[in-house]
């Protein structure tokens, strides 16, 4: 193996990681915060995905759009109409129980993906679009054109980060987390519950727009294949879960954790005769899954599990104590 | 304890298979393995297997063997991604077979392989976004676009000596591509389109629509439909209404049941057009002969034939550049493809490889066709016109 050739695998390895750390990082919002069961990421992320490649790809007779946009708007635009789909789902849904509210998104998602495959005037339908761009097109050729988008990719997940972290350290996070553990408590002492959970459910969507806009300008491709409930829906699930619902370190470990599991357990599929290629590639999934059993079981509550920053209350009583 | 034994089992196949393939090359191949088109797989990874078994019976690859590493594209764009990463860097593949799904097969091209510089040759993609890609030549299919049979039914609606039609398709990715390029290929060529209507599939009366179309007299009524949805019923309200006689279809209307529902003798001026086998094919009966003796089935599912000579040509390139140098595989593979050349089949490994090495040129001529590449990277295949015989169709003649 060349090592060129590794660099290049570990480049796209953290192209496709940074975009799973984002959708982890958007589901921690709802899940890991709020307590919101959003099992329709995949619908999301397919808003911000088409809104994004419409905005900026070539003009094309078999779609709607192709405005030759910066790259940055679409993927801002992405955030704002994942988002408003978010609102307009959050209003129609939030006041569902969690598991009913995972019934109701897993539906929603369903019903984005099927308008997203007929409408072709809109989107060409399973056709799919093409010549979408990527950030800083032309600057560089060839697969050293990775580089740059991975820098561009990981940009987007420090901020995302960031400002989930933010989140989670305001007091808008510590009432949001008093929502998730105890609604009842929370609406005793006055915070709008439904409102809380509207916005955090509101943010989650337009970050997961923001994770299907990079993931269509990495592929320069989108098709109704992307949008797979099994790969962005179920996989984030389990990344977050493995990683460690509630923190933000935990979700990006957990997405990079998971995904080398995936993507890399092929190369050792690949050491193995082709005769037997048809049967390794259902034993990966196969150990994949038991892999991933391994973990959740061992690590209940994911890798890095969830610490509570410490509150004004704790620091004061230090201070008396020591 | 546990820990070490599986480490050292690991690292001793990592080392056992990387000495095995000292002077071997690999040959990359994209398959939808899990996943929607799982059901497809088995045969076509026997067919590309048998390939590779046919090139190292016959003498081997270069100075050693073929060996075939399969990625896992599963039929959706994040697999085929990763998958064709993994083929292009981790394993160096010169080239690759595949995949076959249009989605996978343009996500792999326009993320890794086309920047990457790597040849991909798909056996059975086609959608008609391949054609105008921007791909350097990297991007290869062996079966025609949707768009093709559009083309040629114009040139056979014209040999027939219809210069007036009106058109109506259904409105999906299959009517709309076929209807497009035969509008504008039947209006360049001179003929006269005097209506071009779309449809809604799954409607129960289209007797509006119909009549809409009979104005301004055409000769014919062009249907791009499924004989199961909205084409037999057009066909059959327009007999009824007296306002066409004269149909003219494509594979999708091709169907037994039409004859069922209009009657063989209301269908005696019309003419249909379907995708279709060369005239005589001694390379794909001897290609399928070997391959049920080695398989004991499958031979006859869909695209065995064009996965099998998608390995094939693969091989042939390299072969042909001398090395597994990627930069080489462009120009080697359309040499090998395309006349002029002397003309070996599917299981002529041995011969193919003689005469390269005599430096002679060579022609592959598949089990699916002949495969001369256009500039895009497409083949023209060929399309059969039929008419109906009874309650059955004849193909009376190939276009191509």
């Amino acid at each position: 193996m060349d090592p060129v050739g590794l660099f290049f695998y570990l480049v796209a390895f953290l192209i496709f990681g940074g975009i799973y750390a984002i959708l982890c990082l958007a589901l921690n919002v709802q899940w890991g915060y709020g307590g919101l069961f959003n099992a329709g990421i995949a619908g999301f992320f397919a808003v911000g995905a088409y809104t994004s490649a419409l905005l900026t790809a070539a003009p094309a007779q078999t779609h709607l759009g192709g405005y030759e946009l910066p790259v940055p708007v679409g993927i801002l635009a992405a955030a704002v109409t994942a988002g408003l789909t978010g609102w307009a789902v959050a209003k129609i849904c939030i006041r569902l129980k969690s598991d009913y509210l995972a019934m109701a998104s897993i539906g929603i998602a369903e019903i984005l993906r099927m308008v997203i495959v007929n409408e072709d005037w809109l989107t060409n339908g399973s056709l799919g679009i093409t010549n979408i761009p990527r950030p800083f097109d032309g600057f560089v050729q060839g697969r050293a054109a990775d580089i740059l988008f991975l820098l561009v990719v990981w940009a987007v997940v420090i901020i995302v980060y960031l400002i989930c972290n933010r989140l989670y350290d305001s007091p808008w996070g510590r009432t949001l987390r008093a929502v998730r553990d105890n609604e009842d408590a929370a609406r005793a002492v006055g915070k709008d519950v439904d409102a809380f959970r509207l916005q955090t459910f509101v943010i989650g969507a337009a970050l997961m727009g923001v994770a299907g806009a990079l993931s269509a300008h990495y592929f320069r491709f989108l098709s109704p294949e992307a949008t797979e409930p099994l790969l962005i829906t179920f996989l984030v699930w389990v990344m977050l879960m493995a990683g460690g619902s509630g923190n933000n370190k935990g979700a990006i470990v957990g997405a990079l954790s998971v995904w080398a599991i995936w993507s890399m357990t092929e190369i050792f599929a690949n050491r193995l005769p082709a005769e037997f290629a048809t049967r390794s590639s259902y034993i990966r999934m196969l150990l994949i899954g038991l892999l991933l059993q391994f973990v959740l079981q061992r690590y209940r509550s994911g890798l890095l599990p969830e610490r509570s920053p410490g509150n004004a209350f704790d620091k004061d009583t230090d201070k008396t104590n020591g | 304890m546990r820990k070490s034994v599986v480490m050292v089992a690991v690292a001793g196949l990592l080392a056992g298979t990387a000495m095995a393939q000292a002077a071997d090359t690999k040959i990359g191949a994209l398959m939808d393995v899990t996943g929607p088109l799982a059901s497809f797989i088995p045969p076509l990874m026997n067919a590309a297997n048998f390939a590779i078994k046919n090139v190292n019976d016959g003498g081997g690859l270069l100075d050693g063997k073929a060996v075939l590493v399969v990625g896992d594209s599963q039929a959706a764009s994040q697999p085929a991604v990763d998958a064709a990463t993994k083929l292009v860097n981790v394993e160096n593949v010169p080239i690759i077979m595949g995949a076959l799904a249009s989605g996978s097969t343009i996500a792999a091209a326009t993320a890794v392989t086309i920047p990457a510089g790597v040849v991909q040759i798909s056996p059975t993609a086609t959608s008609p976004a391949m054609t105008e890609m921007n791909d350097g030549d990297h991007l290869y299919r062996l079966v025609p676009s949707d768009n093709y049979q559009g083309d040629v039914l114009a040139k056979i609606v014209l040999a027939e000596g219809i210069k007036k039609v009106a058109i109506t398709y259904v409105n999906n990715d299959y009517g709309v591509g076929i209807a497009n390029t035969f509008n504008a290929a039947f209006k360049k060529a001179g003929g006269e389109v005097t209506a071009f209507e779309k449809h809604e599939d799954k409607k129960n009366s289209y007797r509006s629509e119909i009549a809409t179309l009979a104005k301004s007299s055409p000769e014919a009524l062009v249907v791009i439909a499924y004989a199961s949805g909205s084409g037999s019923k057009i066909v059959k309200q327009a007999i009824e209404g007296g306002f066409f006689s004269r149909f003219i279809g494509t594979d999708g209307l091709r169907d037994d049941q039409l004859i069922k529902e209009v009657g063989a003798d209301a269908l005696k001026d019309s003419f249909f057009s379907a995708p279709t086998s060369p005239d005589k094919n001694d390379a794909s009966a001897k290609l399928h002969e070997a391959f049920n003796a080695e398989y004991k089935e499958g031979a006859d599912k869909p695209f065995v034939d064009q996965t099998y000579d998608a390995t094939f040509l693969a091989a042939l390139a390299v072969e042909k550049a001398g090395s597994a140098d990627k930069t080489k595989m462009i120009q080697a593979l359309r040499e090998v493809a395309s006349a002029p050349g002397e003309v070996v089949g599917p299981l002529d490994w041995a011969k193919a490889k003689e005469l390269i090495k005599a430096g002679k040129d060579i022609n592959y001529e598949g089990a699916g066709g002949s495969y001369e590449f256009d500039a895009n990277g497409d083949v023209t295949g060929y399309i059969g016109k039929f008419i109906v015989d009874g309650d059955t169709y004849k193909q009376i003649e190939i276009f191509q």
